[in-house]
């Protein structure tokens, strides 16, 4: 009897202590696609007169590839949105993907051949830029054949560092969270991704080896996109000689007067260079729109069901706190019923009413401390999986797997039970054991002696 | 004339089962002398029980007067009942109701919990309680590993615990067979001489009451008739083997040698 307590309790609170859990992880959730929706206004308002140009994107072993070039499996620059991210058709999805071959590569290009952009009208800056990955090579089987893949561990991007584009145009990262931003003229230098401090264990000022060079670390910038982007910066020149990438480039950003003349920009560069991938600012907008869309709409479901979770776990934490006090209630009088022999005994040998019923109501309080404690290893074990079963919505409906790594929470809702919770589902348990108790402790006490002995 | 422990006057006891009234008791007049050794005989439904837990406190009256020594307890409130069942009054029942989650020696324990009395105190106590009934070595046994005669000595020990002047016994060798009824009667005789403990017995069997030295016959609600018993200060006694005469204290039958 005391078992059967002990697990309905258990089950009672276990399911609002998931439920619980679940709201936080949807807070979490709610809260990360906030941020992500102000990134991505951000980032529509920096682009307008922007036009990247890149070579298709390459399948490595396959299409042309210049030495020492690694996939780019991370997303390159500041903004987050890589060129060939818009590229290669995928949209949206690559963008929330996290696996090394949801994106194709940038290939590397011959600076000099894009020289001629410079001289298209209205024309403002052309940023040449070289981007390549570097990692450890593992090797994958796939469809019976073995296939060599990189795992990156950082991204280096190399920007021309001439005062004429720094200081005018928007290609450095622009969340410096320590030290300085890259300026024109720095050399030898090397602007750190938050995400890389890790993997070099440098902080600003500290000199860190990149692919057998020195480079001393002048700054720190952090996550400016969605992606999780590790990405350090150094001088072009620089990025090219320690890539063996000399007159390589992997990507040409265009910056056009004004944003009304970006389209024929764009088309007067495809014209020029029918082999480029060409994106304007607009096409890059629309995606960004539907991106913020998409945000909002996860955004106003995740809020949605975060007020459905509420009310459900107001709901059952009603129904739980009810049928636990009911239980208890019911026990208690089932013993009490059980034993009116033991009370009559009790009372005829000389114990007082009172010590009969605080006996009962101990008894009660500590039936209830014990079910509590048993209620909370249970829940601890079996809240996730009833939650799952209670809230479906919550872990697959509503958010797929791509949302929660645009959240960055790197995993579907979790359900934790935390010290606090523990605790208070443990008092409301013994609350409730001596709530139920306290009936038929009095209705003992009240039991006439002899009344009684003559229970069988 | 000697000292009077319990005294009803008129008592009266009557409770409603469903619409009919029923008079359990009705203008009971008796008065039970300190050392006697009392039955209380009749069939069924007679009252037996009815009075002995008016006369035990379980119960109040609806009428009359039930003086424990000077004291009317009629009269008193529920917790001065409760002290007065702890010190003065003890208990026999006949399903000997000893919790059976305690061992025996926890069983005669229980009673001095609401005394003043240390630890080791109720121990020792209990200890010596257990070897007067002869259960010594059993402290140990809860009641289920104990048989039923001696369930019954362990009960008689807690209801000695916190050494009343009276005892009441409700049909203590009804769930007993013959050895062990006279077992029983005659641990209840013993004290009765040895310690002069007052004993008020009810029981509906002749040959357990013939062992007393008095006799009360009820009949619905009424006394019908009163008589003497083989008196125990003749400390005689019957071997329920061979029905000869024995003395009080023999441990083995004179005539059949079969141990008492």
């Amino acid at each position: 009897m005391i078992i059967a307590l002990g697990f309905s309790m258990a089950i009672m609170i276990s399911i609002p202590a998931g439920i619980t859990a679940n709201q936080e992880s949807t807070l979490n959730l709610t809260e990360n696609l906030g941020n992500t929706i102000t990134q991505t206004e951000a980032t529509i308002n920096q682009t307008l007169i922007q036009i990247d140009c890149s070579l298709s994107p390459s399948m490595e072993g396959f299409g042309f590839a210049p030495p020492n070039m690694g996939r780019s499996d991370f997303a390159p620059p500041g903004s987050g949105f890589a060129p060939g991210q818009f590229g290669n058709g995928t949209g949206m999805p690559g963008a929330f993907g996290g696996g090394a071959f949801s994106r194709g590569g940038t290939s590397a290009m011959n600076e000099t051949l894009y020289d001629d952009i410079g001289s298209i009208e209205s024309v403002a800056a052309v940023v040449p830029s070289l981007q390549v990955s570097q990692g450890t090579n593992q090797t994958v089987e796939m469809f019976g054949r073995s296939f060599t893949r990189l795992v990156p561990d950082y991204v280096i991007e190399g920007i021309p560092l001439t005062s004429s584009l720094v200081d005018s145009y928007p290609i450095l990262p622009a969340n410096i969270t320590a030290g300085r931003n890259l300026q024109a003229g720095d050399s030898g230098v090397v602007l750190l991704s938050e995400n890389n401090t890790a993997f070099f264990e440098a902080e600003v000022g500290d000199t860190i080896d990149i692919l057998g060079q020195s480079f001393e670390v002048i700054g720190i910038h952090g996550s400016s996109g969605v992606e999780d982007v590790t990405t350090l910066y150094v001088n072009l020149s620089d990025a090219q000689s320690l890539t063996n990438n000399i007159g390589y480039i992997t990507s040409v950003t265009v910056f056009a007067d004004s944003s009304d003349v970006v389209t024929e920009v764009a088309k007067a560069i495809s014209s020029l260079h029918p082999e480029l991938l060409v994106v304007t600012g607009q096409q890059r907008l629309d995606q960004l729109e539907v991106m913020k869309t998409n945000y909002e709409t996860a955004l106003e479901n995740a809020e949605l069901t975060l007020t459905q979770t509420q009310s459900i776990a107001v709901q059952e934490i009603i129904v739980a706190v009810a049928a636990t006090s009911l239980i208890v209630l019911f026990v208690m009088l089932y013993t009490v019923r059980e034993r009116t022999k033991e009370i009559g005994t009790l009372k005829a040998i000389g114990f007082s009413n009172w010590t009969v019923m605080s006996q009962f109501m101990l008894e009660g309080v500590l039936l209830s401390l014990i079910a509590g404690v048993v209620g909370i290893a249970i829940a601890s074990i079996a809240a996730p999986a009833l939650s799952e079963l209670l809230l479906p919505a919550v872990n697959q409906g509503t958010f797929g797997r791509g949302f929660t790594s645009v959240a960055n929470s790197g995993t579907i809702a979790s359900i934790t039970l935390t010290p606090q919770l523990a605790l208070i589902a443990v008092g409301a348990a013994v609350l409730l054991g001596t709530l139920g108790s306290i009936y038929p402790a009095w209705r003992t006490s009240r039991t006439r002696p002899a009344e009684a002995m003559r229970y069988e | 004339m000697s000292e009077a422990v319990l005294k009803l006057e008129n008592l009266s006891k009557s409770y409603s089962l469903g619409k009919r009234n029923v008079q359990a008791l009705s203008n009971l007049n008796l008065q039970v002398n300190k050392g006697e050794f009392v039955a209380i005989m009749g069939p069924s439904g007679s009252g037996k029980t009815t009075l002995l837990n008016v006369l035990g406190c379980l119960d109040k009256p609806t009428g009359g007067k039930v003086l424990l020594g000077e004291v009317d307890i009629t009269k008193l409130p529920e917790k001065k009942l409760c002290k007065i069942r702890s010190s003065k009054i003890g208990f026999v029942f006949q399903t000997f109701n000893l919790l059976s989650y305690l061992n025996a020696r926890e069983n005669v324990e229980l009673p001095m919990e609401v005394t003043k009395k240390s630890k080791s105190e109720k121990r020792q106590r209990a200890s010596e309680l257990l070897e007067m009934v002869g259960l010594s070595g059993r402290e140990e046994h809860r009641p289920q590993r104990l048989s039923a005669g001696e369930q019954q000595r362990v009960a008689i020990a807690r209801a000695l615990a916190n050494d009343p002047a009276i005892i009441l016994a409700d049909e203590p060798t009804g769930n007993l067979d013959t050895k062990n009824k006279y077992e029983i009667v005659t641990l209840l005789a013993n004290l009765n001489i040895n310690r002069g403990t007052t004993i008020i017995m009810v029981t509906h069997d002749s040959q357990m009451a013939s062992q007393t030295e008095r006799l009360i016959f009820l009949n619905d609600g009424k006394i019908t008739k009163e008589k003497q018993g083989r008196h125990l200060a003749k400390k005689k006694l019957t071997c329920p083997y061979c029905g000869s005469r024995t003395q009080l204290g023999d441990a083995i039958c004179p005539s059949c040698k079969k141990r008492l």
